[in-house]
């Protein structure tokens, strides 16, 4: 302080003592001097003492002293010096950051440096003089054109972010800097550009273009790599800030082959401590990880990088790092959750996270020994969640894996697989725990397995589970319906059991079946429903309730006589109402819990008791809920199923379909059988004319043989006639003998003549015949179609007849027994 | 996968021209009819051979709207080529190429390879600029020029590999800094140090599937 005095007096010259000028006053005066003085000397000075008095009186300095400040940027730019101090005087005006000299000044509020920003880039000019200077090569220039512009941008990011945009290569003039030979420019540098690169997408690609990728990993090696300090931090947070949320830098990462050099970033060094600043660069690292593969990413992109992630040995490197002893708890929790994504719906990656072994006696699956930590009470929240996200990642499509999994709990394996712990058989310890998080978790880890796999479901239906008083085994599904019936069990652990009996009766009737035959559920399900708590969660449990039971409805294959899909929803229309039923379905869907899991993949909550629904739960739910709503609403008050509506849309229209098709055929083989018949009458009409022809033809032929037979006596006589010399008579007998020529050669004549049109007449028949032959393949071939759908129309009319039996058996409905 | 080059390209033109659709057939030999407008810019990568050598090229296809100008500015720089794209069935089009020159001449660094590219070829029912009117622009500029249809892939494959040869020779002769990254040239684990001073080494030989020009 006393430094400063002398500052100011040097400055002001000495003031009559006692009479000490405000600090307003004295900051005019100031100002007062750096307008007005000629030389340069003294604008440095005063400038100087602006600079000193900046962190104590920031208001005052900040009302009065921009305009002079700005004028000095603007002439002085030849001298380093005075333009350092106006920088520096600028900086701490405008930065958020709260000084020690000013602590005990109520005038300044907190965002005293966000309103002081706000005044100084009203006027865009003073930004692009900022930037002008970042051009200076002088150390103590550059260097404050850096801090000031970073306090700018730390508190009015968008704007900034907007104006370095426009001015002219803004943006690689900076990156430029972080090529600065000087450590603590570069090192400035790279906090202005986190600060920058904050939800720009426009300005992270360009950065990225500018080499930014290649630039960063050199520093991180020449640091250190994750055991240096906490520069190497600041470019994990940069790298991390160009990648998220921006699949274009993520396409070029992994098209310039950088997930090469993140890979060697996780090899630990074997007796390095985990120092507070290593915990945070590896958990910086990790997250970069995660934006490479995060589930919101495009799938193709995710799945590329997933790939490199492999062949670049990233996936176990991170596998190792989870299996090591002594790696701090948040750091294993953010490697769990790496690791499952980093597999997530990739198969070879899944594979090769199954095939990890932990290096415990003896030696387990990784898997296996994630999941103990899942089921223990003891662990963290965080961790336990990650676990439980890692394995549904490992499933998620992977059919393979989720078979394996419900294998281990069939009973042929049971004998073999008893010597080690199994997947499955964790999952049931955890199921039947005591811990309300472990009986989530476990349901909703077996959920997982059974997600679109309906022959594993049928599987799942055949575990049986020993009872400890050593009566009859019961089966896995009993075992649920009867916890989830149990007064003592927690609202965590039923929701967890509702959702695992959802997913495991949808689209799979045996199951439905199997949960139709165990004792009390239904009722417990309608006790549920007629329930009349006002807790939101027991809101939702009521609507998960009805979901189960909708489910119970919809897969419903009527092969319990007694509990058939009309059954239940006569139970639903008595006991609870329809709109009733509807109302608490949609509790589910308006629940907090569930548009926040629906949001991601991932678990995130605050504490263990906001852990209520699962993302492959809501998923279905989504799919199913308007269906149920539509079927249980689509049975009238006496139980009668209004077909069409309950049909879905898809159903109903396939069903028009067929019914169009099946017109369209009947026309079809009417207009063929009428063809055909008309065909058959002409042909036989043909016949006969045919017959008729031949008739006269084998007259005819009589008649020529006949004529021949007279024409040879004639000329038998006629020689005669000649020998006995009667020449009279031999003229006449020649006549004759013309006229019977003639007569023969006309029925000579006639004869060919027939003879060509019985020939045209015979092909003609055989034409007709084969025209017939043809018309009755296609009606044959028709006749089948027919057939085929009137066995279709034959089933929509025994489905309306069953409606007509109900409605005659509504007079007296069914005696449903409700216990 | 490792490569001997990696060249940076950047394509400009007016918005509408087909700069998505030239990149899209280029890197994944499929064409989108539908105009989906480019917000800032986007991303693409693909690997050719040169006489012999992988290259890897990393192609920023740039917004054409006037609004993005400021943006796509800060890639000349970096870029080692650039596709300049015009539209023969709209005249403005080609009428702006001076613009883009002049604008791409003044950011970028001096030895950037541009290549004029007459896009939409397969449209000679609707073309308004005539191949000799391309070709004699190009040759004011010292440009290569080219027509190519994103449509049918015609000539795409070419325009791109020849772009890449004309640095891939630039490099032979010692006219790039190739240890300057600021060229959008980097040199990859797998190039051998060439000797400029080697004539016969600036021939390109085949290029990956396209046919020499």
């Amino acid at each position: 302080m006393e430094f400063l005095k002398s500052g100011i007096k040097t400055v002001l010259g000495s003031t009559e003592p006692g009479q000490q000028p405000s600090a307003a006053e004295t900051v005019e005066k100031l100002v007062e001097r750096v307008y007005s003085s000629t030389l340069l000397e003294d604008r440095r000075d005063a400038c100087r003492a602006l600079k000193a008095l900046s962190r104590k009186y920031r208001i005052e300095v900040g009302a009065q002293g921009m305009p002079p400040l700005v004028q000095v940027l603007q002439n002085d730019g030849q001298d380093a010096e005075i333009i350092s101090y106006a920088l520096d005087t600028l900086c701490n005006i405008v930065t958020s950051e709260e000084f020690d000299e000013e602590a005990d000044n109520p005038a300044v509020s907190v965002n005293v440096g966000e309103q002081f920003t706000e005044m100084f880039i009203k006027c865009p000019e003073h930004v692009s003089l900022i930037m002008g200077y970042l051009d200076e090569y002088d150390f103590r220039v550059r260097r404050a054109s850096i801090q000031l512009l970073t306090s700018l941008i730390a508190n009015k990011t968008r704007e900034l972010q907007e104006l370095v945009l426009v001015s002219p290569m803004g943006v690689s003039k900076l990156m430029d800097l972080l090529s600065d030979s000087r450590e603590v420019i570069r090192n400035d540098v790279l906090l202005l550009l986190v600060e920058l690169t904050k939800s720009n997408s426009n300005i992270q690609k360009i950065v990225a273009f500018e080499n930014a990728f290649d630039r960063l990993f050199d520093i991180v090696q020449e640091e250190g790599n994750s055991d240096g300090g906490i520069v190497v931090e600041d470019c994990l947070i940069l790298l991390l800030n160009l990648l998220k949320n921006n699949t274009s830098n993520t396409q070029f990462f992994k098209e310039g082959s950088y997930i090469n050099r993140l890979a060697p970033m996780f090899k630990l060094n074997e007796d390095a401590q985990w120092t507070p600043q290593k915990v945070s660069n590896l958990h910086c690292l990790l997250q970069v990880v995660r934006a490479l593969v995060t589930p919101s990413n495009p799938q193709q992109l995710v799945a590329a990088c997933q790939r490199a992630m492999h062949q670049t040995q990233l996936l176990q490197a991170l596998c190792e790092l989870l299996m090591s002893s002594g790696v701090p708890a948040d750091i294993l929790t953010e490697t769990i959750n790496a690791v499952a994504e980093v597999v997530r719906g990739e198969h070879e990656n899944q594979l090769a996270l199954s095939q990890v072994l932990a290096p415990s006696q003896p030696p387990r699956p990784a898997i296996v020994v994630l999941l103990m930590s899942m089921i223990n009470e003891k662990q963290l929240l965080g961790l336990r969640l990650a676990v439980l996200y890692c394995f549904a990642c490992y499933l998620y499509r992977n059919a393979d894996a989720q078979r394996q999994v419900v294998q281990t709990l069939l009973p042929s394996n049971a004998s073999e697989a008893s010597s080690a712990l199994s997947t499955g058989q964790l999952l049931c310890t955890g199921l039947f725990s005591s811990d309300a998080l472990a009986n989530w978790c476990s349901s909703v880890a077996l959920m997982h397995t059974l997600v679109e796999q309906v022959p594993l479901k049928e599987e799942l239906l055949r575990v049986l589970l020993a009872t400890a008083d050593g009566q009859r085994p019961i089966t896995l599904l009993a075992q649920c319906c009867k916890l989830l019936q149990q007064d003592q069990q927690r609202l965590q652990s039923k929701l967890g059991l509702l959702q695992l009996l959802s997913v495991w009766l949808a689209h799979c009737p045996g199951a439905v079946k199997a949960l139709l035959e165990t004792h009390g559920t239904m009722a417990y399900l309608t006790a549920q429903l007629c329930a009349n708590e006002h807790d939101e969660r027991e809101y939702l449990l009521q609507g998960m309730c009805a979901f189960l039971m909708g489910l119970c409805i919809q897969f419903n294959d009527n092969s319990l006589a007694t509990q058939r899909r009309e059954d239940i929803v006569q139970l639903v229309i008595k006991r609870i109402g329809q709109e009733t039923f509807c109302r608490k379905l949609q509790e589910v869907s308006r629940h907090e819990a569930y548009s926040r899991a629906c949001k991601q993949a991932q678990l995130r909550v605050k504490g263990a008791a906001d852990l209520l629904l699962d993302f492959e739960y809501c998923k279905l739910y989504k799919g199913l809920e308007a269906l149920v709503a539509k079927l249980v609403s689509g049975f009238d008050v006496d139980g009668i199923e209004l077909t069409e509506l309950t049909l879905s849309s898809e159903a109903s229209a396939l069903v028009a379909q067929y019914k169009g098709i099946i017109r369209g055929l009947d026309t079809q083989i009417q207009t063929l059988q009428q063809h055909s018949q008309e065909l058959e009458q002409k042909s036989t009409s043909l016949q006969q004319q045919l017959e008729q022809e031949q008739l006269l033809k084998s007259q005819l032929a009589d008649q020529h043989t006949l004529l021949k037979a007279q024409l040879g006596a004639t000329q038998s006589n006629g020689v005669d006639a000649t020998t006995a010399a009667a020449a009279a008579s031999s003229s006449a007998n020649d006549e004759q003998l013309n006229a019977a020529r003639f007569q023969a050669n006309m029925y000579f004549a006639e004869n060919i003549r027939l003879t060509k049109e019985l020939d045209t007449m015979r092909q003609q028949l055989q034409l007709e015949k084969q025209r017939a032959d043809d018309a009755q393949a296609s009606l044959t071939t028709l006749q089948k179609d027919q057939e085929d759908l009137l066995e279709l129309l034959a089933d929509q009319e025994a489905k309306l007849a069953k409606c007509e039996v109900a409605t005659t058996a509504g007079a007296a409905p069914p005696n449903i027994s409700s216990s | 996968m490792s490569y001997a080059y990696l060249f940076k390209y950047i394509i400009i033109g007016d918005t509408g021209v087909g700069k998505s659709c030239l990149l899209l057939q280029f890197t994944d030999k499929r064409f989108q009819p539908v105009h989906d407008l480019t917000i800032g810019v986007e991303f693409g990568a693909r690997m050719i051979t040169i006489d012999g050598k992988q290259i890897k090229l990393q192609i920023w296809d740039t917004a054409g709207q006037e609004a993005f100008r400021s943006i796509t500015r800060s890639y000349y720089r970096g870029a080692a080529g650039a596709l300049l794209v015009y539209d023969i069935t709209r005249r403005e089009t080609f009428n702006h190429l001076t613009t883009w020159l002049e604008d791409a001449r003044q950011h970028s660094n001096s030895n950037m390879v541009i290549m004029l590219i007459g896009n939409k070829s397969d449209l000679d029912s609707r073309r308004e600029v005539k191949k000799e009117e391309g070709e004699a622009f190009a040759r004011e500029h010292g440009l290569v020029f080219m027509e190519t249809s994103a449509r049918t892939a015609a000539n795409v494959e070419e325009a791109f590999i020849n772009t890449a040869k004309e640095i891939y020779e630039k490099i032979q002769e010692g006219v790039f800094d190739i240890n300057n990254e600021a060229n959008g040239i980097k040199i990859g684990q797998q190039a051998t140090p060439t000797n400029p001073a080697l004539p016969g080494a600036g021939g390109a030989g085949g290029a990956g599937n396209s046919g020499c020009c």
